[in-house]
């Protein structure tokens, strides 16, 4: 698995209207089965960045080559299939209100096609492990801040996908739930997926030997290997 | 955890929807639910207004009048009687003509009785003779020539094929019904952009929803389908309401003249028949299919906007 190239940023820069640059020559690249954490100060261009990894922005200037998909040049319809690869927790979860828990984690399934007998219990496990066994049903307005967090992390991972990005995916969680949420994305990073955790939490990142790429003003300013 | 476990066997209750159930009626489905009420009036009166002009051309097409006046001189009773006679005899023996009889003058005092009343006066007035024929359907009777015929045995004697009347009528007739689809027609074309307005307010709501569906991945049939049977079925709902209340006021309008309410000279009743009625239903289907469509387009061309 090591050795192949998931994401890959070369000369990218990226403006939102005719705004400065947010980020500026971006040159990088996601191993297959790594785990970086994203880190700098706030308006660094961490959750930009995110955007562009998932799709959600197209980039001002640069190439982005996801799963070996340069994206300048694949075709829009490709776009979902790509995407269905990728499990996000976005910083402001967006659940579903109208749903429960249940299927506020089962969507991505959904989408796949699957079908509720055949994922069922796959989305209960994964959220007795999140620690909501009992809150299935639950409603997200009815769930605390962690606990929709919880949600959003579990509706992320339940599919598997081939890359994991997170946005402070620990910022309304304690610190045993914490350190229970990374060894869930450990897990997944050991089964194969290729993860980024955007952070500001330092222990989180010491607890681990996952690398870390910092942004500062919208540049890459260190890149650190992966400790032994 | 005990919760789970039964759970796990059992499955917790799931929901199909995307979209979340709205609570109660929006704004815009009660302009919805008035203009089928409008529009489905709108078509009941076209159906009232057809039928109305087929009767009425079928009431008078294949008859033949004939009015003899009484003679200002002499004796006009045996004079009336004669002319009669003549007419009759005339008629009877016309290739075509399959029924002539005259009308006794009690159903002619009920002809007037309308417009005169039932005073005694009314028999006192010199009411012509008339004599009412029927042509058989698909023949060719020369009118003008049996005119000829008919003045040459009576001098005093009108025929009337009421060509020119039914021309007026069915000049009528298509002036009502033309007015009634024109009306249904501008009322259709506010219903479809009330619904069309409904349909993208509502996109606007659940905005938050399609970016998520299409960050996911899913494909934008997907998200597609889950916007236009929400939006069919609602615009379907509350057009059904208002076209439901429609058929109430023609099932009322019906009760109205079975109570014994006497219905206006030459207007047609106010009723519709259960067939007619079922016309109505046209209404919410057209309304639920401008829904469907226009949510199919709208989020189409949103998601053509997002990256």
């Amino acid at each position: 698995m090591f050795g192949r190239r998931m994401v890959r940023f070369e000369n990218v820069g990226m403006r939102y209207g005719p705004g400065p640059e947010v980020l500026r020559d971006l040159n990088f690249a996601l191993e297959a089965g790594s785990f970086t954490f994203l880190t700098g100060p706030s308006g660094a261009g961490k959750t930009t960045l995110l955007k562009l990894m998932l799709l959600a922005e197209p980039p001002s200037r640069g190439l982005i080559t996801l799963f070996g998909n340069d994206l300048a040049v694949t075709k829009k319809r490709d776009f979902p299939a790509i995407r269905r690869r990728i499990g996000v927790v976005f910083q402001d979860f967006r659940l579903l209100d109208h749903l429960s828990a249940f299927d506020n984690v089962a969507l991505p399934l959904r989408l796949a096609g699957k079908r509720a007998e055949d994922y069922a219990s796959d989305v209960i496990e994964l959220l007795t492990w999140v620690g909501l066994g009992d809150r299935l049903e639950a409603r997200p307005p009815t769930l605390s801040g962690g606990e929709q967090q919880r949600v959003a992390i579990a509706r992320a991972v339940v599919a598997r996908p081939d890359l994991l990005l997170a946005d402070e995916p620990t910022g309304n969680v304690d610190s045993d739930i914490a350190q229970r949420l990374i060894r869930l994305f450990a897990e997944l990073n050991r089964l194969g997926t290729t993860v980024m955790i955007a952070t500001h939490d330092r222990s989180l990142i010491e607890s681990t030997r996952a690398r870390e790429m910092r942004l500062v003003d919208g540049r890459v300013v260190e890149l650190r290997s992966a400790r032994a | 955890m005990s919760e789970a476990k039964s759970n796990a066997k059992s499955g917790p209750k799931t929901s199909g929807r995307i979209l979340p159930r709205e609570r109660g009626a929006a704004p815009l489905d009660v302009v919805i639910a008035v203009m089928a009420f409008l529009a489905a009036l709108a078509l009941g009166a076209s159906l009232l207004a057809n039928r109305a002009a087929l009767g009425w051309r079928e009431g008078l097409e294949g008859k033949l009048t004939v009015q003899i006046l009484p003679p200002a001189r002499g004796d006009a009773a045996a004079a009336l009687s004669r002319e009669t006679g003549a007419v009759l005899k005339v008629l009877w023996n016309t290739d075509g003509i399959v029924h002539a009889g005259a009308i006794s003058q009690r159903d002619e005092i009920a002809l007037v009785k309308p417009w005169l009343g039932a005073d005694a006066l009314v028999s006192d007035l010199p009411l012509p003779q008339l004599i009412d024929a029927s042509i058989r359907p698909g023949s060719d009777v020369d009118v003008a020539a049996l005119t000829a015929r008919v003045k040459a045995v009576a001098p005093d004697a009108v025929l009337d094929d009421h060509t020119h009347w039914i021309g007026r009528l069915k000049s009528l007739a298509d002036t009502v019904v033309f007015s009634a689809y024109a009306i249904l027609l501008l009322i259709a074309v506010a219903t479809a952009a009330a619904v069309t307005f409904a349909t993208r307010a509502g996109l606007q709501a659940h905005h938050e929803i399609v970016g998520l569906l299409h960050q996911m991945g899913a494909h934008s049939g997907f998200i597609a389908r889950a916007f236009e049977r929400h939006y069919a079925f609602s615009a379907f709902l509350a057009a059904a309401i208002g076209a439901s209340l429609a058929a109430l006021v023609f099932i009322a309008a019906g009760g109205l003249e079975l109570v014994g309410l006497e219905p206006v000279p030459f207007l047609p009743p106010l009723s519709l028949a259960p067939k007619e009625l079922l016309w109505l239903a046209t209404v919410p289907l057209a309304s639920g299919l401008i829904g469907w469509a226009t949510a199919r387009l709208s989020v189409l061309a949103a998601l053509r906007e997002i990256y």
